[in-house]
């Protein structure tokens, strides 16, 4: 019998597994809401990690598991980051033969530079658009597949929800069309979720529009657990242009880029002063936390603004505009500057999900027969990412979730008759009455409040009496009616992103302590008996949070 | 504070709004206001708003461009006095307002085979070609197509390779370098087209008179 699969995402984790599963002779619908070529995965830019020990620096796939684990501060789920590194040699082979064009070194070998939280050069890159080559690779092959009608896509889907039996066991979903809002139910033995980080609720940051944290928030209201949320990484180095922060890659920093701000009149170079050893290349929550003391605590920011120079122009001219083309692209686009001639000034802003949906070593989630990769997924982190190591992430759960299954066994007797499909027309009937009152409150009003509260409290610094007024604040907000001008997605996106928000906050407010990208201004430090993972999961309409041993397996 | 006409084809007809503000941003920035202001969702596509992805590509003062890397004062002030038009792109079904499928495109690419059925090598000297094609947005040109034509040894293939690309290149293409002007990557096509045409035509002859 062949095995059904259902993958949820096609950026580079849902791509993978596709693909790998489609290799294993089993049967693959994808679904995404656009294009691969659209995905958040094509935006990044400086590289994927594995300890490819190329250039006589003696690395090994050892240390980058503890360079991994101590930038996670513990809570990393130690087996899965064991399998992630030890892998890593290997995608990256696997990478290259797919046809991907990494940057090469003079004797051919895959090239490697040096990133942030890392004494080894580690990082593999493509130019600076490691995403997107890769990208292109996979999915030259998942066409292969496609056309063998082993993979079969859906584009312009949307996720709306599970489709649990009485035992809870998953046994498909439930999908949108955005452009007929058509709604259907499909089946399978196995749903892989690959929907990337929760964007939205911090309205616009570095990553993709289509990210928007729909997908978890309401896995969140079907019962599944999500784990750390309270962890979200702020990149030290974005730009403010008209559009958003963009983000300028820690490449620029691991080609020789340098911060520093003015002190007198003159630079100072206050990462170097502070961490002699790695300078710049400290992991990202440490650098930012230092940008923030520049600008806040010392009132050194430059020109009294929130920001401190990124300078590259020490740098050869051709390094910025061929190892970094996308930097050079992007300064000279959004901020008409010439990063070749003048230092780009930069201040940490949202970038990256730790946490996310709960996930064990093998990417099981509490539901039997669901399993979630990428950024959406929450085991390899822990509390602070590496640069480099959600790519990696990304292709190993899609790699890892094939394997199993194969292997595992599936009994496929679903003939039952689901209520979820019924419930789901209900509300779009609803919604198309609630549509009618006037006096309805604009969608982009409430999206801009969630954005605006998350902003505020779950900054680079969190106390309890913010936290707890954005609790509030954000219960308000759930019985405004709203106005979602004539589209039915932005509705419920709503009620998801209100979730995904709270879920943040209260794990913010649980976690009593200091650690990595979590700093508590009443907690100052990190505290031995936070060495857990926060679970966070309804009971009963209530938020309910507990810390779970890092290394708990699913019990299926 | 500078003010614009902004023309808008969308589902229901040509729809024009007065926009007022900093003029210094990209079109997609523009339309996000306009949707605010006004309280109305004009629907278009966009994903990374800063030129990765191909997502918003319109027809803006009749030539197609990318939403989010084309500024609205370059093109409303110095070209078209204080006007903009923003249009949905042509050659494809519009599915709502500004948006486009373009599933056509993506089933054309799978159906020309463009894969290699064997594993990639490395081109040292090829290396920066393949750099610069696969940065299309839509992976028309992707890296494998110039891997392929120096690589592939199946025969069934480069048959069926042959035969596509001759109809499409050959017969085809009329050379107008149209296609230079508009690529919002800048990849040289014709450039692009002379490696590929040089690597393959020819190997494809020798491969299948062997
Ligand atoms: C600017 C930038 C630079 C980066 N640079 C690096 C780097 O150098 N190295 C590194 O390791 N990482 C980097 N990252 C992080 C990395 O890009 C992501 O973590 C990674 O690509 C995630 O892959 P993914 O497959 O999980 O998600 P994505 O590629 O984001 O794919 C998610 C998929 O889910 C789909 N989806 C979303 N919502 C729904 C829904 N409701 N229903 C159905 N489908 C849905 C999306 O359309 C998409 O297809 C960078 C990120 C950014 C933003
Ligand atoms: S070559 Fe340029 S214009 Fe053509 S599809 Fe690719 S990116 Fe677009
Ligand atoms: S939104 Fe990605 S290219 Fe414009």
């Amino acid at each position: 019998m062949v095995k059904e699969i259902i993958v949820i995402g096609a950026g580079l984790a849902g791509l993978t597994c596709s693909v790998k599963s489609a290799s294993k002779n089993m049967h693959v619908k994808l679904f995404s809401p656009a294009h691969s070529e659209r995905s958040q995965s094509v935006m990044a830019m400086g590289g994927i990690n594995a300890a490819l020990n190329t250039k006589g620096e003696d690395d090994s796939v050892n240390e980058h598991y503890t360079d991994t684990i101590n930038a996670g501060q513990h809570i990393n789920n130690h087996n899965a980051v064991e399998k992630l590194t030890n892998d890593a040699p290997e995608i990256i082979d696997w990478l290259s033969k797919l046809g991907t064009s990494f940057t090469r070194d003079d004797d051919g070998n895959v090239d490697v530079r040096y990133f942030g939280g890392q004494k080894k050069m580690r990082t593999a890159y493509a130019g600076a658009r490691t995403g997107k080559q890769i990208l292109t690779a996979i999915n030259t092959e998942c066409r292969k597949w496609e056309y063998k009608d082993k993979i079969k896509r859906y584009v312009g889907w949307r996720f709306l929800s599970l489709i649990l039996d009485d035992d809870k066991v998953c046994r498909g979903v439930v999908m949108i069309n955005e452009n007929t809002e058509e709604i259907r139910d499909f089946y399978a033995d196995f749903v892989v979720i690959a929907s990337g980080g929760m964007n939205k609720v911090f309205g616009k940051i570095s990553g993709s529009l289509h990210n928007d944290g729909f997908v978890s928030g309401k896995l969140l209201h079907q019962g599944i657990e999500l784990a750390n949320m309270e962890m979200i990484q702020y990149h030290p180095t974005t730009i403010e242009t008209p559009v958003k922060r963009m983000l300028i890659t820690e490449a620029a920093r691991g080609e020789g880029g340098k911060l520093y701000t003015l002190r007198n009149g003159e630079k100072w170079y206050f990462m170097e002063e502070w961490y002699p050893e790695q300078g710049a290349l400290m992991p990202r929550d440490v650098v930012s936390r230092s940008i923030y003391r520049v600008c806040h605590e010392d009132d050194m920011g430059i020109d009294g603004e929130n920001k401190v120079y990124l300078d590259l122009t020490h740098l050869d001219e051709k390094t910025v505009k061929t190892k970094l083309d996308e930097v050079y692209d992007v300064c000279m686009n959004y901020l008409n500057l010439d990063p070749t001639r003048e230092p780009i000034p930069v201040y940490p802003g949202v970038h990256y999900f730790m946490g996310g949906i709960r996930t064990d070593d093998a990417h099981k989630t509490n539901i039997r027969n669901l399993f979630a990769i990428g950024e959406c997924s929450s085991q390899y982190h822990g509390a602070n990412r590496l640069g480099g190591n959600s790519l990696l992430g990304a292709i190993h759960g899609g790699w890892v979730v094939a394997d199993q299954l194969e292997e595992i066994s599936c009994e496929n007797n679903s003939s039952e008759e689901y209520e979820i499909l019924n419930y789901e027309y209900e509300a779009y009937e609803n919604w198309k009455e609630l549509q009618k009152e006037a006096n309805n409150i604009s969608s982009y009003e409430i999206e801009e409040e969630i954005a605006n509260i998350m902003n505020r409290t779950m900054g680079i610094y969190r106390t309890e009496s913010e936290l707890k007024e954005g609790l509030n604040k954000l219960d308000s907000l759930e019985t405004i009616h709203v106005n979602s001008h004539g589209c039915y997605y932005d509705y419920i996106l709503l009620k998801s992103l209100t979730d995904i928000a709270k879920a943040m906050l209260s794990s913010a407010l649980a976690r009593k302590e200091s650690r990595g990208a979590h700093q508590r201004l009443d907690y100052p430090e990190t505290n031995e008996e936070y060495l857990k993972t926060t679970v966070i999961s309804f009971d009963n309409d209530e938020l309910k949070i507990t810390f779970n041993d890092t290394e708990e397996r699913m019990s299926w | 504070m500078e003010s614009i006409t902004v023309i808008i084809k969308t589902s229901k007809g040509m729809k024009e709004y007065t926009y007022e503000g900093n003029l210094n941003i990209p079109v997609t920035t523009l339309l996000e206001r306009i949707n605010v202001k006004h309280d109305i969702k004009i629907h278009y596509s966009s994903s990374c708003l800063q030129g990765l992805c191909g997502s918003c590509s319109m027809i803006i003062n009749g030539l197609p461009k990318l939403a989010c890397k084309t500024f609205v004062n370059e093109e409303a002030t110095t070209k078209k006095m204080h006007k903009i038009t923003i249009e949905p792109l042509s050659k494809f079904h519009v599915v709502k307002d500004l948006v486009v499928d373009r599933t056509s495109m993506f089933e054309n690419i799978k159906n020309s085979r463009q894969w290699l059925e064997e594993e990639s090598r490395i081109n040292q000297d090829n290396l920066e070609f393949e750099y610069e094609a696969s940065q299309c947005y839509g992976a028309i040109l992707p890296v494998t197509s110039s891997k392929i034509s120096k690589q592939e040894s199946n025969m069934d293939k480069l048959k069926f390779l042959k035969e596509n690309y001759s109809n499409h290149f050959y017969n085809d293409c009329v050379k107008s370098l149209a296609c230079e002007n508009i690529c919002p990557m800048n990849i040289q096509t014709q450039r692009a087209i002379s490696i590929m045409n040089r690597h393959s035509i020819w190997k494809f002859h020798k491969l299948l008179k062997k």
